[in-house]
C-alpha cells in the first residue's frame, strides 16, 4: 500500500522541470523531500495532484497500484491523495466551515450529519488552536500566512487522506505556529497514512521526524537516506550536495 | 377629480418633452449600443385591472409570508392591492397621495427627476398612473419592511411606474421594490421612475429586485436617491432578468456627513441586454461612498455596467471607492464594466477598480484537490463571487431568494458553462 512515483518527467510549456523522479512512500511512513528553490519540489507536488499547468511527458503516479497519472484532481483527492498548498487559493464568499463540509461530503455517499461534522470540526480546531470565529470567515480571504497554513492542516485533519503531501508548510511560520502545525501533523501520523513533507529548511523536521530524506536537485532526486541526511544538510548546505553530484558526474 | 395644478403643469411639460424627443439609441465608444428600435411602442397601452383581495401567485412567491409595514402592488397601469396598517407611516398609491396629501407630495415629486431627461423619462412623467408614495415621518423607526411591486403579466402592456419615498429626519426603515413578470409572449414596456429622499440622520436600507422573466419586457428606468446631512442609505439593486434593460441609478450625497453604500448585482442569460449607468454624486464635502457591483453573463447576453464617481467643486474631504466586477461564463456573452471618475476638487480620496474576466483556474484546481468535482467547484465559485453583494442586502428572506435565483440560473446554464470552462482545462 503506497504512493509510488515512477520515472516522472514533467514540463511547463517548453521547460522540462522534472527529469525522471522515482519515489515510493508506504503507508505509515513519513518522507521528507528537500531541495533548494527551483529544484522541482513544488512541481512534483502540483503534478501529484494533477495541476493542469504541468504536463507529464513520461512516467507514472500510482496510488495503491492504481494509475492516477491521467486522473482529474478531484478523482485523485477522492482516491485518497491530499496536498497542503504552499500558496493556497482564496475562495471568496465560501466560509471555512462550508468549504470543509463540501470537501468532506465529496468523498462520502451520504452527506455528513450536521452534529457529527460539528463534533469532528470542534475536536480538530481545538488541537490546532483555532478560534471558533475562524470557521465563518471566507476561506483564505485576508488570512495571515500562519492562518492559511493552519487552514490547510485543518483540511488535512478533516479529510483524513491516505497520503498527504505538505508543500513548504513550514515557510513563513513563526516558531509557535510551526509547533502547532507540527503537532497537528504528528497527530495525523499512523500506520494507515503516509506523508511526504516538502521543505527547503530542516526546521520542521525537528518537530515532524521523517524516516526517510530525499534531496532533489535540478529535477532529480540525487541523494537519499535516513533522518541523519537532514542533519548533514543543515550543517553543510545545498552547495555541498551540488558539488558532490558534480564530482560524481 | 382633476389633479392638483402642480401635477397638471408637470405632466404638460413632460408631454411636450416627450413629443419633441426621438426614441433614443444609446451609444458608447467601442461596440456598445442600446437600441429600442425593435420596440413597437405604438402597439403598447396602459392596461387597467380591478383591485384584488388575493395577490397574484408570482407576487406571493416573491414576497413570501413575511409581515410588512406597507405594501403596494401595481399591475399594468392599476394599483390592484394597497395595504398599510401601520398608523405611523403613509404607504399609499401615489395617485391617491396626490389627492389626499398634495402638500406632502408637491415639495418632493420630481425634485431630482427633471421631465426633460429623454423620451422615456418624459413619458413616465407625462403618463404615470398608480405609483407608490412612501412617507416615513421623522424619528419613526420601522421594524417591518415597506414593499412596492410592479407587475407586468400581459404582452402589449405599457407600464409607467413612479415611486416617491420621503424619509424624515432620523427615521429608520427598509424599502424593497420588486419588478416582476411571469413568462409572457410578446412585448411590454416598463418605464419607471424611483426617487427617494433621506432627510438628515435617516437610515435607509433599500433594495430593488428586478426579474422580468424570459418575455420581451423592455425596462427603461431612472432611479435616484438623495442622502441629506448625516443620513445613511444602503442601496442594493439586483437585476435577475429582463429582455432589454436600460437603467440610470444615481445616488447623491447632498450634505456633509451623508454616507452611501451602493452595491448591485446582475446575472444575464439567453439574449438579454442590460445597460446600467450608475453615478455616485458627491455634492457636499465630508461625505463617504462605497460602491461594489458584480455581474455574471451566460448565453449570448450583453451586459454593460458603467459606474461614475462625480465629486463636484467644494466637496472637500470626500472619501469614496467604486469597484466593479464582471464574470463571463459563456463564449458568446459580451460585456464591459467601466469605472470612471470626475473629480473637480483636490482634497478628497476617490478610487476605483474594475475587472472583466473569467473564473480563476487556480481556484478551481484548489477546490478539485479537495475532492470537489469541477462543475460543482464552478458553481460554488460563482455563488461565492456574488456573496459579498448578496450579504449587503442585509435581509435574510431576500438574500435567500437571490441566492436561489442565482443557483437556478447557473443550473440552467450548466452545460454551456462546462463547455466554456472545459475548453480551457
Amino acid at each position: 500500500m503506497s504512493l509510488e512515483i515512477q520515472n516522472l518527467h514533467v514540463r511547463i510549456g517548453e521547460r522540462e522541470i522534472l527529469r525522471g523522479v522515482d519515489l515510493k512512500v508506504e503507508r505509515g511512513q513519513t518522507h521528507a523531500l528537500m531541495g533548494p528553490n527551483g529544484s522541482g519540489k513544488s512541481t512534483l507536488a502540483n503534478t501529484l495532484m494533477g495541476n493542469p499547468n504541468y504536463e507529464v511527458t513520461e512516467g507514472k503516479i500510482l496510488l495503491d497500484g492504481e494509475d492516477l497519472t491521467e486522473a482529474a484532481p478531484d478523482e485523485r483527492a477522492r482516491a485518497g491523495l491530499f496536498l497542503a498548498f504552499q500558496y493556497p487559493a482564496t475562495i471568496p464568499g465560501v466560509s471555512v466551515a462550508n468549504f470543509l463540509r463540501m470537501a468532506v461530503n465529496a468523498r462520502r455517499e451520504e452527506n455528513i450529519k450536521v452534529k457529527e461534522f460539528g463534533q469532528i470540526l470542534g475536536k480538530h480546531m481545538e488541537l490546532l488552536k483555532i478560534e471558533r470565529a475562524f470557521t465563518s470567515r471566507y476561506l483564505n480571504e485576508g488570512f495571515s500566512g500562519g492562518e492559511k497554513k493552519r487552514a490547510e492542516i485543518l483540511q488535512l485533519a478533516m479529510l483524513a487522506p491516505d497520503f498527504a503531501v505538505l508543500d513548504e508548510t513550514d515557510s513563513g511560520l513563526d516558531i509557535d505556529a510551526l509547533r502547532i502545525v507540527s503537532d497537528g501533523v504528528n497527530a495525523m501520523r499512523g500506520d494507515e497514512r503516509g506523508f511526504l513533507i516538502i521543505t527547503h529548511y530542516t526546521r520542521i523536521l525537528s518537530y515532524v521526524k521523517p524516516e526517510f530524506v530525499h534531496i532533489m536537485l535540478d529535477g532529480r532526486i540525487v541523494r537519499q537516506g535516513g533522518s541523519e541526511l537532514a542533519d548533514e544538510l543543515e550543517e553543510k548546505g545545498y552547495e555541498f550536495v551540488r558539488e558532490e553530484v558534480a564530482a560524481r558526474a | 377629480m382633476p389633479e392638483p395644478a402642480f401635477l397638471e403643469e408637470r405632466r404638460a411639460r413632460a408631454l411636450e418633452a416627450y413629443e419633441a424627443e426621438p426614441v433614443p439609441t444609446w451609444r458608447r465608444s467601442g461596440f456598445w449600443t442600446t437600441s429600442l428600435r425593435r420596440l413597437e411602442l405604438d402597439a403598447l397601452e396602459p392596461r387597467r385591472y380591478d383591485a384584488v383581495d388575493q395577490l397574484p401567485q408570482i407576487v406571493r412567491e416573491h414576497l413570501g409570508d413575511e409581515e410588512h409595514s406597507g405594501l403596494i402592488v401595481q399591475r399594468g397601469a392599476s394599483i390592484i392591492y394597497a395595504h398599510c396598517d401601520d398608523p405611523s407611516v403613509t404607504v399609499t398609491p401615489l395617485e391617491q397621495a396626490v389627492e389626499e396629501h398634495p402638500e406632502l407630495v408637491e415639495p418632493w415629486l420630481g425634485k431630482r427627476l427633471p421631465v426633460d431627461e429623454g423620451k422615456f423619462a418624459a413619458a413616465n412623467a407625462a403618463f404615470w398612473t398608480g405609483g407608490a408614495f412612501i412617507n416615513v415621518p421623522k424619528e419613526t423607526r420601522l421594524e417591518k419592511p415597506i414593499q412596492v411591486v410592479y407587475l407586468i403579466d400581459e404582452p402589449g402592456t405599457a407600464q409607467y411606474a413612479h415611486t416617491l419615498a420621503v424619509i424624515g429626519e432620523h427615521a429608520e426603515c427598509r424599502i424593497r421594490e420588486y419588478c416582476l413578470a411571469p413568462p409572457i409572449d410578446g412585448q411590454a414596456l416598463h418605464a419607471g421612475a424611483f426617487e427617494l429622499y433621506a432627510a438628515a440622520g435617516a437610515q435607509v436600507q433599500l433594495a430593488h429586485y428586478q426579474d422580468w422573466g424570459p418575455g420581451e419586457v423592455h425596462d427603461v428606468s431612472v432611479k435616484r436617491v438623495e442622502v441629506a446631512r448625516d443620513a445613511r442609505v444602503k442601496w442594493v439593486p439586483v437585476h435577475l432578468g429582463g429582455h432589454l434593460t436600460k437603467q440610470t441609478l444615481d445616488i447623491v450625497t447632498a450634505e456633509p456627513g451623508s454616507d452611501m453604500r451602493h452595491s448591485g448585482l446582475y446575472f444575464t442569460e439567453r439574449d438579454e441586454h442590460l445597460d446600467l449607468f450608475t453615478t455616485d454624486k458627491h455634492e457636499a464635502g465630508h461625505t463617504t461612498g462605497d460602491t461594489v457591483w458584480k455581474g455574471a453573463l451566460t448565453g449570448e447576453s450583453r451586459a454593460s455596467y458603467e459606474g461614475l464617481i462625480h465629486i463636484v467643486p467644494h466637496a472637500q474631504e470626500t472619501h469614496t471607492y467604486l469597484q466593479t466586477h464582471q464574470m463571463l461564463l459563456s463564449q458568446k456573452a459580451k460585456g464591459d464594466a467601466i469605472p470612471s471618475l470626475i473629480v473637480e476638487v483636490d482634497n478628497v480620496s476617490a478610487s476605483h477598480g474594475g475587472t472583466v474576466g473569467e473564473l480563476d483556474e487556480e481556484q478551481i484546481f484548489y477546490m478539485q484537490t479537495r475532492g470537489i468535482p469541477r462543475a460543482e467547484a464552478v458553481r460554488v465559485l460563482v455563488e461565492g463571487y456574488f456573496e459579498e453583494v448578496v450579504q449587503r442586502l442585509d435581509d435574510p428572506g431576500l438574500e435567500a431568494l437571490v441566492r436561489r435565483r442565482i443557483a437556478e440560473k447557473l443550473a440552467a446554464a450548466e452545460e454551456q458553462v462546462r463547455e466554456f470552462i472545459g475548453e480551457r482545462a
